[in-house]
């Protein structure tokens, strides 16, 4: 009887041992369309449950554990949530200005308007063009002419390129005389909640609200209504039960903590599920859920329908620590971001500035789950993307804003720039960023800094290497020799290693500026005939979890 | 022990397949099959009692109270009635959205109780133009009443009832700024006094001769016509900054019995100063009231201004003070605790006046206190306040809305 138990002891052992790196490893598509999620309904958070829940809840898992979405290299594979672009790809500038957009520009011309806006607190309504596509037009405030569409435009084509799903959004000019309502133009009554047929005034409570031309024109923003059934919004935590594709839990996917990085640069404050968007899609007759991120029209200095206060991006809505310090003490308590100089600039920039934007105190309006679960590996991995992007790519899309005032152009382009060369400092240094590593077939590694191609450090003195075979069914690591030293991105593998199917280095550097380069990235290569190719990337402190 | 070990690896081989099928031999294949197993879980998301709750105050609760149609009343109806509630009904939508009625009736715990219609059309030509016009009846059965003139004495409370229908219209033409309104009205008034139904203080002409309660045995009526100016540049209307002044010019004309024709001046300064990005405010305010009467005319008492309460002097009881001319500074400096949550620090400090000359800064009656207010940029919900350091006790106010 013992005998027996032993036997299945050990065979579910060695039953569950699968290998570290399966044959097609690394992946860089997630095929997450796979089981039909047709049976997907709506989930739609509330604004105050949402900051309840974060603010309150403490939602998610909170573990420090390597994302669970990222490949074997540690980057994050094309999927429903994702496409690589910037990151992994050289793009034109036009390319990336251009984003998501289908076209060059919109004439709405033979547009009708179909309805009133049901979400968010930009003014606007919907309109449908002839062949039945819906677009949400929204004006910017009166005090803030440009404002929040600038932001709009600006935020679509930086998160395009970065690489998540944003709806194409246009500019464009509006005669409010030539409007028609279409017949069947319901909205919702902003007075009782009631569905009821659109009306004339409904149009002037819109415009009402809005920036008006010299020309007596509107200029608005016109976003296309992405394509598929809207399932609500996705949330920065926990996984849709209904979406058998979604396998991992949202606060340890990297693309989401690592949009901390990129919230921080761009200072989208509100970036939060609410802001968020899922659509239902169907190919080849299964259906899937994409995700996308939504509104950024209070990114930047844009508060949307004002100029961005100055809590939004240094303090969540509420925190307890300075809220009971400035109740006690009567208000002599000041919170350090009360006294932000901001710059004087054109009300279509709103509020924004560089100089003291400290990246690592930046937060959202309220906890975010994923956001508290970055780790250095996520931040590295947003931090590289951040800075592919060049002075030209910003300026051409700061330019897409198409601004009436250039000092506003000007003043968005550099203090993007600034910013992002404080986000690139603070977080890609805080791992060892060595990258581009290839081992040649004779046996020589070579590899790059990506901080000091960023410009974001100097080179080191010295780099560490210590190598290891590498056993993939046992997970096991066998070092060989003992740790070389070079001051170059190259060396040699030691005599003899290269004659298994798997080797491994470990690479650290010594910098008296950055401690956070001592903590050591690992590399393993699979033999591919005569060749190696890269199969494994661990980057931090912590121990990497398997995928 | 061999025939452990080849079994072992026997059972390792089958065990996942007649357990989960075949093993992946990719990554894609081990996650299809991760995925395929949890299609087979998959159910409808369903939101718990929290989440339940916020949306229902989301889209139902606010349009509850804030509702077309039939909505609840809720708040107070004048200084000292007690908390309100009642039944409404509103259309904001009449005359394609160029007007709106709202007609309701309450009655507070205290047994105050109101209702009134009033029709207003605040965005006419092309907002240039401010109508509105309305009709009330007002049942306040135990209104204080301590004397007239600054020594009045706290102990001689006393209380009377007073009911009073309004008739009336005002239109106001904003000529060329959106932060000037000019305008006037017409209003008539049908007061009627009664005795006081608080059995815990004697009523008024128990305590006080007719000749010291100038109208309280009037039987009225009252045409009152106005001219106003008002300029409002607060930023935003729960300011923190900017200011909001309005000069009231008032003729009161008795209809009925001609002893009680008067006119009142009233001037309200209200001026808010921001400084810490707008998350301090100093915020204050100047009242001033005069009258003036042609003998052998008198002005009533209770058309008389007053002092105490919630909204003027916080460390007195409500209309502790009365008389033909008031005056009353208010100072108050207001910190953002959190978006939406205020602290304040008050000091409130007037007097009232048999004459106008004595309009000045001698000898006012003072309060100060601390209070706290949950507000939006459009103004305080609901503030809590507590006042010392006046000769009447301490006070606790928790009020619906705000002060200034």
């Amino acid at each position: 009887m013992a005998s027996i138990a032993a036997v299945v002891a050990v065979a579910t052992i060695v039953s569950t041992q699968s290998p570290r790196f399966y044959p097609d490893d690394p992946l860089w598509t997630d095929n997450d369309r796979v089981a039909d999620a047709s049976k997907a309904g709506a989930v739609e958070d509330s604004n105050g449950y949402d900051f309840l829940v974060n603010t309150l809840g403490h939602p998610g898992e909170r573990r420090d554990v390597r994302a669970l979405n990222v490949n074997t290299v540690d980057e994050v594979p094309d999927s429903s949530w994702f496409t690589n672009r910037i990151g992994r790809m050289d793009m034109s500038v036009a390319e990336i200005v251009r984003g998501p957009d289908r076209v060059e520009r919109v004439d709405i011309t033979g547009w009708q308007v179909s309805g009133g806006k049901t979400t968010g607190v930009q003014p606007g309504f919907r309109m449908t063009d002839p062949a039945g596509q819906i677009y949400q037009i929204e004006v910017d405030p009166p005090s803030n002419p440009e404002l929040a569409s600038g932001a709009e435009m600006i935020g679509t084509a930086f998160y395009h390129a970065i690489g998540y799903n944003v709806v194409d959004v246009y500019l464009a000019e509006i005669d409010r005389d030539k409007l028609v309502i279409a017949e069947g133009a319901t909205i919702r009554d902003p007075l009782n909640g009631r569905r009821r047929q659109m009306k004339k005034y409904d149009l002037d409570d819109v415009f009402n609200r809005a920036a008006r031309l010299e020309s007596g024109r509107y200029r608005v923003l016109v976003s296309r209504f992405a394509s598929g059934t809207p399932l609500g919004n996705f949330r920065y935590y926990s996984r849709r039960p209904d979406d058998p594709n979604d396998l991992v839990l949202h606060e340890h996917r990297r693309e989401l903590r690592g949009a901390r990085v990129f919230g921080a640069w761009l200072n989208h404050d509100d970036s939060r599920g609410i802001n968020s968007l899922d659509m239902l899609e169907t190919t080849n007759g299964r259906a899937w859920i994409k995700h996308y991120m939504f509104d950024f029209g209070s990114i930047l200095g844009s508060g949307t329908v004002y100029a961005q206060r100055h809590r939004p991006g240094n303090e969540y809505m509420f925190e307890q620590k300075p809220g009971w310090l400035t109740l006690a003490t009567l208000g002599l308590y000041v919170r350090p971001w009360i006294t932000i100089d901001y710059p004087d600039v054109p009300s279509s920039v709103g509020r924004l500035e560089s100089q003291q934007f400290d990246p690592l105190k930046w937060k959202p309006e309220y906890p975010n789950a994923a956001f508290e679960n970055m780790r250095p590996d996520d931040a590295f991995w947003a931090a590289r993307i951040v800075s592919k992007f060049s002075d030209a790519a910003i300026r051409g899309i700061v330019q897409k804003a198409a601004y009436s005032d250039p000092a506003a152009t000007d003043f968005l382009t550099k203090t993007i720039i600034a910013r992002r060369d404080k986000v690139v400092a603070a977080w890609i240094n805080q791992v060892c960023p060595v990258v581009d590593v290839t081992l040649a077939a004779d046996g020589t590694l070579s590899f790059n800094n990506a901080a000091v191609d960023a410009k974001a450090a100097t080179a080191p003195a010295a780099y560490e290497l210590n190598w290891f075979r590498f056993d993939n069914a046992t997970d096991q690591r066998t070092p060989v020799g003992g740790a070389m030293t070079v001051t170059a991105g190259s060396a040699r593998a030691p005599e003899g290693l290269t004659t298994g199917d798997f080797v491994g280095v470990s690479v650290k550097a010594t910098h008296a500026q950055q401690p956070g380069w001592s903590a050591p990235s690992t590399f393993i290569f699979r033999r591919s005939g005569t060749n190696w190719s890269l199969v494994g990337v661990e980057r931090g402190p912590v121990a990497a979890a398997k995928p | 022990m061999l025939r452990i070990v080849v079994l072992s690896l026997a059972l390792a081989t089958l065990v996942p397949s007649i357990v989960q099928g075949q093993e992946a031999q990719t990554r894609e294949e081990a996650d299809r099959q991760r995925r395929e197993q949890q299609a087979t879980e998959v159910q409808t998301y369903q939101p718990n009692g929290v989440e339940r709750a916020m949306d229902f105050a989301e889209d139902k609760a606010i349009f509850i109270l804030d509702r077309e149609g039939f909505h609840p009343k809720l708040g107070s109806l004048t200084v000292g009635s007690g908390f309100a509630y009642g039944l409404g009904f509103r259309d904001r939508d009449l005359f394609s959205n160029r007007g709106a009625l709202e007609v309701w009736a309450a009655g507070s715990v205290k047994g105050y109780w109101a209702t009134e219609a009033r029709l207003r059309f605040p965005r006419l030509a092309n907002n240039h133009l401010y109508l509105e016009t309305w009709g009330s009846r007002r049942d306040y059965p135990q209104e204080n009443f301590f004397g007239l003139g600054p020594d009045s004495n706290r102990d001689d409370r006393s209380d009377y009832a007073i009911r009073t229908n309004h008739f009336g219209g005002r239109v106001g033409v904003r000529p060329f700024a959106r932060h000037l309104l000019v305008g006037g009205g017409l209003e008539f008034l049908q007061p009627r006094l009664g005795a006081g139904q608080n059995d815990s203080y004697p009523d008024v002409p128990e305590l006080f001769p007719p000749t010291d309660v100038p109208g309280i045995d009037s039987r009225s009526d009252f045409l009152r016509s106005e001219f106003f100016v008002e300029v409002d540049y607060r930023e935003p209307i729960y300011a923190k900054k900017g200011g909001w002044y309005r000069f009231d010019w008032s003729h009161f004309d008795d209809r009925t019995t001609n002893q009680f024709t008067f006119n009142r001046f009233d001037a309200d300064v209200r001026q808010f100063f921001g400084f810490l990005a707008g998350r301090r405010v100093l915020a204050t305010r100047l009242f001033v009231s005069t009258s003036d009467t042609s003998a052998p005319q008198v002005m009533p008492f209770f058309l008389m201004p007053t002092l105490g309460g919630n909204d003027t002097l916080r460390g007195f009881r409500e209309y502790r003070f009365r008389g033909p001319h008031a005056m009353l500074a208010q100072a108050e400096y207001r910190w953002e605790i959190w978006s939406g949550f205020d602290g304040a620090i008050f000091y409130d400090a007037g007097k009232v006046a048999d004459h106008r000359s004595d309009l000045n800064f001698k000898d006012l009656e003072s309060d100060y206190g601390i209070g706290f207010r949950f507000n939006t940029n459009n103004g305080v919900i609901f503030r809590v306040d507590t006042a010392f350091g006046s000769n009447d006790g301490k006070h606790l106010y928790i009020v619906v809305g705000g002060i200034f």
